[in-house]
């Protein structure tokens, strides 16, 4: 079960009520984001922006690849193995979703009345 | 049972400020400006012996000369697209050594699609001067402008535009404003530059050293402070 709190009446057309639990993740979210940016980004740049384990960074991976958000390439430069990061046309939508949904909810908490204010 | 808050506005202003913060970390690990300047800055001084003796000078006894620049139309369509596809070329190859994809296609195209804008204005010159006399009246102001731009100087400084809104970067939009302000209303570059004893060579190679020497010292300022900041 669920409960929701923190807002005063929760409706359906509340932005939170749109958040997409893989996306709104603040790792995968980086990941999503750098992806977008990076057009391909390699295992070790995120690794390092994100300041997370390897073992870290490989379940956020397997989450947004299972969610079909990213496409996982592994490959070799010389004798070294690489793994490139793309992001899907289903990622890059998910990505543009969270953002808005998350600027509605800044734009909702800032103009809702809520009762401490009062 | 679980229980999860609903994300109040500050965390989401929190995940959204480190979203722009990252993605702007990845634009500063992707830029290469001074790449494209300085491959710019070498066409431009490679392209200078193409002019000087590929030109065609023909000095009347009232001392006018007719000139035409025949070097510059075999060298720049060529160059052109040679330079962006070696700037292409370091970016990608950075870009992936640092782990990253490059974003430097767009400008890269943009440039080399601009190399046909010379000859292509050149031409139509030509076809309009010969089904109609030479103007005896020197062109208007915003005519010598625009002949400035369609050449490869004014070319190069419109495709560096698309390079500063690619790296969203500030700095480069405006060393690119300054950059066409000079070749597009200082330097004479279709008439050359200096006193007339030097020779109209060398009026018209003084314009493109300058134009390339902007560039070149523009490498080195972006080299400089992006050093600095890694």
């Amino acid at each position: 079960m669920t409960a929701v709190t923190g807002s005063p009446e929760p409706d359906a057309a509340h932005p939170v009520n749109g958040l997409d639990e893989v996306v709104h993740q603040r790792v995968r979210l980086g990941i999503l984001t750098i992806s977008h940016e990076a057009r391909r980004v390699e295992f070790g740049y995120l690794r390092d922006q994100l300041e997370l384990t390897a073992g870290n960074l490989s379940k956020h991976l397997s989450v947004l690849e299972a969610a079909g958000l990213i496409d996982v390439e592994k490959g070799y430069e010389g004798r070294r193995g690489r793994t490139w990061i793309t992001l899907t046309a289903d990622g890059r939508t998910a990505l543009a979703d969270e953002i808005r949904r998350l600027k509605q909810l800044i734009t909702r908490v800032e103009t809702t009345d809520l009762p401490e204010d009062r | 049972m679980t229980t999860e808050s609903v994300p109040a506005g500050g965390d989401a202003r929190r995940l959204l400020a480190e979203a722009r913060a990252l993605a702007h970390r990845v634009r500063l690990d992707q830029r290469m400006t001074w790449t494209a300047l300085l491959v710019l800055g070498v066409a431009i001084f490679a392209g200078i012996p193409f002019d000087w003796f590929g030109m065609k000078v023909h000095c009347l006894p009232d001392g006018s000369c007719q000139f035409a620049r025949r070097g510059m139309l075999y060298y720049w369509p060529a160059a052109l697209p040679l330079a962006y596809a070696a700037i292409a070329f370091c970016y990608m190859r950075a870009a992936r050594a640092r782990g990253l994809g490059a974003r430097v296609l767009p400008y890269a195209i943009t440039g080399a699609a601009t190399a046909v804008v010379f000859p292509a204005a050149w031409f139509a010159v030509q076809l309009y001067l010969d089904g109609h006399p030479v103007p005896d009246q020197p062109l208007p102001y915003w005519g010598l402008v625009l002949d400035r731009l369609v050449m490869p100087w004014g070319m190069i400084g419109v495709a560096l535009l698309v390079l500063a809104w690619l790296e969203r970067r500030v700095a480069l939009l405006v060393f690119t404003v300054g950059y066409l302000a000079l070749v597009l209303l200082v330097l004479p570059t279709n008439f050359g530059l200096g006193p007339p004893h030097w020779g109209l060579r060398l009026q018209l190679a003084l314009p493109q050293l300058l134009s390339g020497t902007v560039l070149i010292l523009g490498a080195v300022g972006f080299r400089a402070a992006d050093r600095r900041r890694r």
